[in-house]
């Protein structure tokens, strides 16, 4: 099984390496990197090309991780024990009825292999980690209300991303293989670029590239990434101009930068000093 | 192969048995058919953080290909604090080269840069006599009280400003008992532990619920009881300019950082002395924080703010009062911290000087333990922070 990336995603040298060998050693691969770089759209690629079925957690703060293996309705039993389950075809008395799974369950109950996604793991608490990582190292995990276990048919390709808004803790860390994806350089972003927009012609390409990197090093508090670069370019083909723009007069500033104070710094204006 | 792993663990990159294995088992898999590939193979299982990047970058680079590998820069905090400086700096009071009104004033890089000098040529000996004397400036602290710039040193400072414990060692002994320490550090964890709020009532109690509704004869009534976990979030600003707070920074971040578990997020920050508009994410205090982004926060935020509140008067309240040349902030210490307090309803102070030493020690610590509710570093001080924290937590977490 050889990752080979596809042909809407660039896919550097190295970070086809890198996936391979994960799947290779069977270890779930942590993405970390700036906002915009690919992290999430590498499962993606990976389900695509590698042709797996993909099963996506969307991490949140609220999380325990047992919900991304199991949910055990209650409520639902127990209005169907006091109103009927009726035509829905559910038994009260079997509570496999009321087991729901999340996408850990499914990629570990399903027959073929699949790619699992933990995304932005960093929303979690550290017990949380903690709890998923004993989950997906030992490929099961026990419903405690009937205390059945439930084990991996097919370990998954997991691949965890984290935006780094809080530290992992080391054992997470220790269990995974990590890889910081840095910021894509002026001429993967060309490859990236044309991916998109197939027909972009070299001079803008050129253009809008010197101008975006160059905003990037103004030191702003959310500095343009990839998706911003993406819908820019898109902007400037859609309005039928030319250039980029240059100076205070760059078109569709908004979409590349999104803040507020961001914006006020491009165009110069100071904000009231504080002293 | 094997040689490899010491020499990263020499370069400061953590090895464990665990890598290795798998290291070893992934070799044996032919995953590293080329020393490309070998490279990032070996960066994937031993380097966890992208801080190590680097060192492992130059590590591998010195290994394989023979380059030459450069020393790892090391944090100044530590050295001040590390034995070899400190051994230095007595030898030189105790041989005259440097007289403790020197070392009062000259600031710490001044001494760093004396300290390199000597103890790196091996010339120190040579020199003798009061060659230093003068002949490099004075400390770039002076213009708001001497006493405020020189570094707090003779073995383990550990409180007053450093004219006291150079020459009046009277507070070092007694300031061992009973703070914090390694010994105790698990009740003060344990005191911190119940700062925690209740959660909504969200959590369905499954057992009550069926108990009440076989009570009401099947007709469901569902129960809700509060959710026990911690969604706080706690933020904690250290002094770590001033070396009283040095010996307690370690024992404050274990602390803190076991703690983790319990928060929903601990931000650490760093100030000198005084706050003036601006933390610092990095022991370093080199990265900034917006102020704006700070008091932005939401109320129920926790604030704890460590420190010895020990500083020269006019550093508190005087315009322009910093201490460190490259702040001029018109502002006064005292408004900021004022500002600070409001921003955040629910925050403490903690002192590592003892209190009943704290009105004998300094006239800021009054000064400021009226703006924020102060409390030492002790068992004690610790279990009043807490609670004091919990009853004023109680306004703000239900907004």
């Amino acid at each position: 099984m050889q990752f080979e990336g596809t042909e809407r995603y660039y896919l550097s040298p190295e970070l086809r390496e890198i996936v391979n060998i994960a799947i290779a050693m069977g270890k779930p691969l942590l993405l970390t990197g700036e906002a915009g770089t690919g992290k999430t759209q590498l499962a993606f690629e990976i389900s695509r090309s590698l042709d797996l079925r993909m099963e996506e957690a969307r991490c949140k703060s609220t999380f325990k991780g047992e919900e991304l293996c199991y949910v055990y309705d209650t409520v639902l039993r127990l209005n169907d024990s006091r109103f009927g389950s009726g035509e829905t075809g559910r038994d009260v008395n079997n509570i496999w009825d009321y087991l729901r799974f999340g996408p850990i369950g499914r990629a570990f109950l399903a027959e073929d292999r699949r790619v699992l996604l933990l995304d932005e793991i960093d929303k979690t608490d550290s017990d949380t980690q903690d709890n998923l990582l004993d989950v997906l190292e030992e490929g099961s995990f026990i419903i405690r209300e009937i205390n059945h276990k439930v084990s991996a048919r097919q370990t998954p390709v997991i691949v965890i991303t984290s935006n780094a808004k809080r530290e992992l803790s080391d054992p997470f860390l220790r269990r995974c293989f990590c890889h910081y994806i840095p910021f894509p350089p002026p001429d993967e972003m060309q490859i990236i670029v044309r991916l998109h927009f197939p027909d972009i012609a070299e001079p803008l390409l050129d253009a809008c590239l010197t101008t975006f990197y160059r905003l990037r090093e103004q030191g702003f508090e959310k500095p343009p990434a990839t998706a911003e670069l993406l819908d820019w370019i898109g902007a400037i083909r859609q309005s039928g101009g030319r250039g980029p723009g240059a100076g205070k007069e760059v078109s569709h500033i908004g979409t590349l930068l999104k803040r507020t104070e961001d914006l006020l710094k491009f165009r110069g204006v100071r904000r009231a000093s504080r002293f | 192969m094997i040689g490899f792993v010491y020499h990263l663990q020499d370069a400061g990159i953590p090895v464990s048995v665990r890598y290795i294995l798998e290291f070893y088992r992934a070799l044996r898999r032919g995953l590293a058919r080329d020393l490309d590939q070998l490279f990032l193979l070996a960066r994937l299982i031993f380097v966890k953080r992208v801080e190590h990047y680097d060192v492992f970058e130059q590590a591998f680079a010195s290994f394989f290909l023979g380059a030459e590998g450069t020393t790892p820069a090391v944090a100044w905090e530590q050295l001040i604090a590390g034995k070899p400086f400190q051994q230095w700096l007595r030898d030189q009071l105790e041989q005259g080269l440097l007289t403790p009104e020197e070392v009062r004033e000259f600031d710490t890089e001044e001494l760093l840069a004396r300290f390199w000098e000597t103890v790196l040529d091996q010339k120190g000996e040579h020199h003798g006599g009061n060659r230093w004397v003068g002949t490099r400036g004075r400390s770039p602290y002076g213009h708001s009280g001497r006493h405020a710039g020189g570094i707090r040193v003779y073995g383990r400072s550990l409180h007053g400003s450093a004219q006291k414990v150079i020459d009046d060692r009277r507070y070092i002994n007694y300031s061992d008992q009973s703070s914090l320490s390694n010994e105790n550090l698990r009740q003060a964890l344990t005191s911190m532990r119940s700062l925690r709020p209740l959660g909504p009532e969200t959590e369905l109690d499954i057992d009550e619920t069926i108990a009440k509704t076989a009570r009401n004869a099947g007709e469901i009534e569902l129960i809700f009881r509060r959710e026990l976990r911690n969604r706080l979030k706690l933020f904690v600003m250290l002094d770590n300019g001033g070396y009283s707070m040095t010996p307690y920074i370690p024992l404050v971040k274990t602390i803190f950082n076991k703690l983790r578990d319990i928060f929903r997020d601990v931000t650490f920050y760093y100030f000198h002395n005084c706050i003036y508009g601006t933390v610092y994410r990095d022991p370093e205090r080199i990265r900034s924080v917006k102020w704006e982004k700070i008091i932005s926060e939401n109320k129920s935020t926790r604030l704890i703010l460590i420190g010895d509140a020990n500083m020269a008067p006019a550093e508190l309240m005087a315009a322009y009062g910093s201490i460190s040349l490259t702040h001029t902030v018109r502002k006064p210490g005292k408004e900021w911290l004022q500002e600070l307090k409001t921003a955040f309803p629910v925050s403490v102070w903690l002192n590592p000087i003892r209190k009943d030493a704290w009105a004998r020690e300094s006239s800021t610590i009054q000064q400021i333990g009226r703006i924020f509710r102060m409390e030492d570093l002790t068992l004690a001080g610790i279990k009043e922070a807490v609670s004091y924290l919990n009853v004023q937590g109680q306004t703000y977490d239900r907004q």
